[in-house]
């Protein structure tokens, strides 16, 4: 995946956002982002074991404490229900809001998270799992690495 | 170092001398004495509570009626209370924080303020867009805006006077608390402890809007304006100098800048030592494992020169918390006996569930004692280091980062958040809306980003096991001998500010949405209780017009404890069997910021 790609655009979103600019959203007409999901989108064993990539999904997830808002089981507090919400956004949807935010709704941006940013196909294959059903209850465990590949 | 603090505070010393101080005072203590005002937020600057209006009391209350409503015209969460200054009420709103004066003789609203804020500092406040009211002297409104904007608005005509930065909103540096003024000055403080913001205590002048001093609750001496030899606290039983770098000795490297320590809740004053007290929040982040040491003095009880802002004394209650118990709670200051001794005393319920009893002059502790039975993070604090006595069990430290710790009592809203607690001269009890909920906490590492959340733990809560069912008590408090009296249990934490009256009652709202009114020396006999259209987070007050009076306060659900704690209790695997009682909440209340005022009947 073309990461150095990735980090330019980032940089010139946080510099939009350091101006205090409308964001024109460079990001949203480029290509390559957001970055390609994987195929399949995420593995579960027993309804908590998840792959490394879904596992880094939900550790950014907690470090960006989506969960004030959304709920610690995503269920919805201030913010929508993400068990819902991913019933219906496209992938694209999903992460312009997280780029930009919904300010006026309260949804902050997240554009100059490095975390969040780097990783949104990885949160997008979390909370999908959770929206799917297939992924049981927010905590999740990685799977022995031998059974991941 | 030391020679700049010295002229540092020696200049400000000047500038409060220069600018006619006294004034300030000496209006808004007019008001104050005039108990037909509600002229502060905790209607005095003892944070009292107390009004000596007694033609609404314990026989004729269960009379009381609606009078008049109003709404604010916005859904989020509705703390405070108006203030009410002669035959003009200063009502204020949940973001966007607009201020109406409403005329009490036609209830016509005389101007409205509303300011122009960045909708990004919306998603910045934790639990909430909430205000908690604004002040008033000599002719100027206070209001402290969500974007940390400080402004004054003249009281009669409702334009701008003056506009000051107090923080950086792009850093999550943030706005909740009411403005107090004291003396020639307006006193604030910061939110934004979830944002790595660190935590100070500002002065404005209120002519100008000037800053005349800061003073951070970490980091170095001079920036605390903290005198190591003459900030005392209390060591070994008794009180001893902080000596040098007291709060960096307690941190890890450059932790401390983004330490947190903030200051969103209630300040008193006290006329006879010049002195401002008020608490230090929770330290950043919530993951304890990622700073190690005391965290000084992050969950403190401070004490302050209103002039110069330096720093006569000093308490932690949490050193190195590990459970987000924030000592932002309100200062109450009473002159009351204390084991048996008469006493210029300062007494607070801290989120951690022990109220503590200070000498406010010295800063001596003198009582600090369990005001929640179940309370069981701490058996007890050591009367001798003045610290609680942690059990291992319920330490998220010990047990360590990604490790559930369960059962913790109480939850990190606290036995009491904000809503401030009332002192009824007449009996001596501190009259106090406590909450009743236990949690699980996993903290868990958080890198920091400047102008991002940095939390660092989820948790989950519950009411306490093993008690009524329900998630809140109203209690009354011996302070000088630290036991509970009497407690009310109640379905939902109480988180609205209490009111006791010369009339023998004391009231406060219901996150149902219920104003109550109980009998101050009883207070399991309810004398009155009325149905609001939102849940009640704010506080009560009363005031007299043209010889009536009346009482009122805000409802319009929200803040933590309406809408963090009724929804993130809807986890179905929590197995502790009460959790059904707050889904219940929703079957009572809706969102809604409104005014209702209660007279009794006839002209």
């Amino acid at each position: 995946m073309n990461m150095d790609m990735m980090k330019k655009l980032l940089a010139l979103a946080v510099f939009a956002m350091a101006g205090g600019m409308v964001i024109i959203s460079p990001l949203a007409g480029a290509a390559d982002w957001p970055p390609p999901l994987k195929e399949p989108l995420y593995k579960v064993v027993d309804g908590v074991q998840v792959d490394p990539d879904t596992m880094q999904g939900f550790r950014v997830w907690r470090q960006a404490a989506c969960d004030r808002c959304h709920g610690p089981e995503q269920q919805g507090l201030v913010g929508p229900s993400l068990l819902e919400s991913l019933k219906t956004l496209t992938y694209q949807e999903f992460a312009v809001t997280i780029r930009d935010g919904r300010l006026e709704k309260g949804m902050q941006s997240f554009g100059t998270s490095e975390q969040v940013m780097n990783n949104i196909a990885k949160l997008y294959a979390y909370l999908k799992g959770r929206s799917d059903g297939a992924i049981k209850r927010a905590k999740v465990q990685e799977l022995e690495s031998a059974e991941s590949k | 170092m030391k020679i700049k603090f010295n002229s540092k505070y020696l200049m400000s010393a000047v500038v409060a001398a220069a600018s006619g101080m006294a004034m300030a005072n000496a209006d808004v203590e007019k008001n104050i004495a005039d108990s037909k005002n509600w002229a502060m937020q905790a209607g005095d600057m003892y944070n009292q509570r107390h009004s000596s209006l007694s033609q609404i009391n314990a026989g004729n209350v269960g009379k009381m009626q609606v009078a008049w409503t109003f709404s604010t015209g916005v859904l989020r969460g509705h703390e405070g209370s108006p203030l009410v200054i002669g035959d003009t009420m200063y009502i204020h709103s949940a973001f966007p924080n607009k201020v109406f004066a409403v005329d009490l003789a036609t209830q016509k609203i005389k101007w409205k303020y509303e300011p122009k804020q960045d909708p990004a500092v919306i998603p910045q406040m934790c639990c909430d867009t909430v205000n908690r009211g604004v002040a008033y002297a000599e002719g100027k409104v206070f209001l402290q805006q969500a974007d940390s904007n400080l402004v004054a608005i003249d009281a009669k005509t409702g334009k701008e006077v003056w506009k000051t930065k107090n923080g950086d909103p792009k850093l999550g540096a943030v706005n909740t608390n009411a403005p107090h003024v004291f003396k020639d000055k307006v006193i604030t403080g910061i939110a934004g402890g979830e944002w790595g913001v660190r935590g100070f205590l500002a002065a404005y002048d209120i002519k100008t809007g000037k800053q005349v001093w800061k003073g951070y609750n970490v980091g170095p001496d001079a920036e605390m304006l903290m005198d190591p030899d003459k900030t005392m606290t209390w060591t070994d039983g008794a009180m001893k100098p902080v000596g040098k770098d007291s709060s960096l000795k307690t941190w890890k490297g450059d932790q401390w800048k983004i330490g947190g320590a903030t200051t969103w809740g209630w300040y008193s004053y006290d006329k006879a030592l010049n002195a401002v007290f008020y608490g230090s929040g929770n330290p950043s982040t919530w993951n304890p494992s990622q700073r190690p040491g005391d965290n000084k003095w992050s969950m403190s009880i401070w004490s302050r020169d209103v002039d110069t802002g330096k720093v006569n004394w000093v308490y932690q209650m949490t050193p190195f918390d590990e459970w987000d118990f924030d000592g932002i709670n309100e200062m109450i200051l009473a002159d009351i006996k204390v084991k048996g001794k008469d006493t210029k005393a300062l007494v607070h319920f801290d989120r951690n569930g022990f109220a503590y009893t200070m000498d406010r002059t010295t800063g001596a502790l003198l009582v600090a004692e369990k005001f929640d039975p179940k309370v069981n993070w701490a058996t007890h604090v050591d009367m001798k280091t003045g610290r609680p006595q942690v059990v291992a069990k319920y330490s998220t430290a010990q047990n360590g980062p990604d490790k559930n710790t369960k059962g913790v009592c109480p939850a990190a809203l606290g036995s009491k958040d904000q809503q401030p607690a009332s002192f009824d001269p007449k009996t001596g009890l501190f009259h106090v809306p406590t909450n009743h909920v236990c949690m699980d906490y996993e903290p868990f590492k958080v890198e920091y980003t400047a102008g991002q959340p940095y939390v660092g733990a989820t948790l989950a809560m519950f009411p306490a096991p093993g008690s009524h069912g329900g998630m809140g008590n109203f209690i009354t408090w011996d302070a000088g001998t630290g036991k509970i009296v009497q407690s009310k249990p109640e379905k939902f934490s109480v988180w609205s500010g209490a009111m006791t009256t010369a009339g023998g009652i004391s009231c406060y709202g219901t996150l149902e949405g219920y104003l109550k009114c109980v009998d101050s020396k009883d207070i399991t006999k309810e004398l009155y209780k009325f149905k609001t259209p939102s849940g009640i987070i704010g506080n009560v007050f009363t005031y007299e017009f043209k010889g009536k009076q009346y009482i009122g306060v805000y409802s319009g659900i929200g803040g933590w404890a309406g809408i963090g704690l009724a929804a993130g209790l809807e986890k179905d695997a929590d197995g502790l069997g009460a959790v059904g009682g707050y889904k219940e909440l929703a079957q009572y209340t809706e969102l809604g910021g409104s005014l209702t005022i209660f007279a009794l009947p006839g002209q």
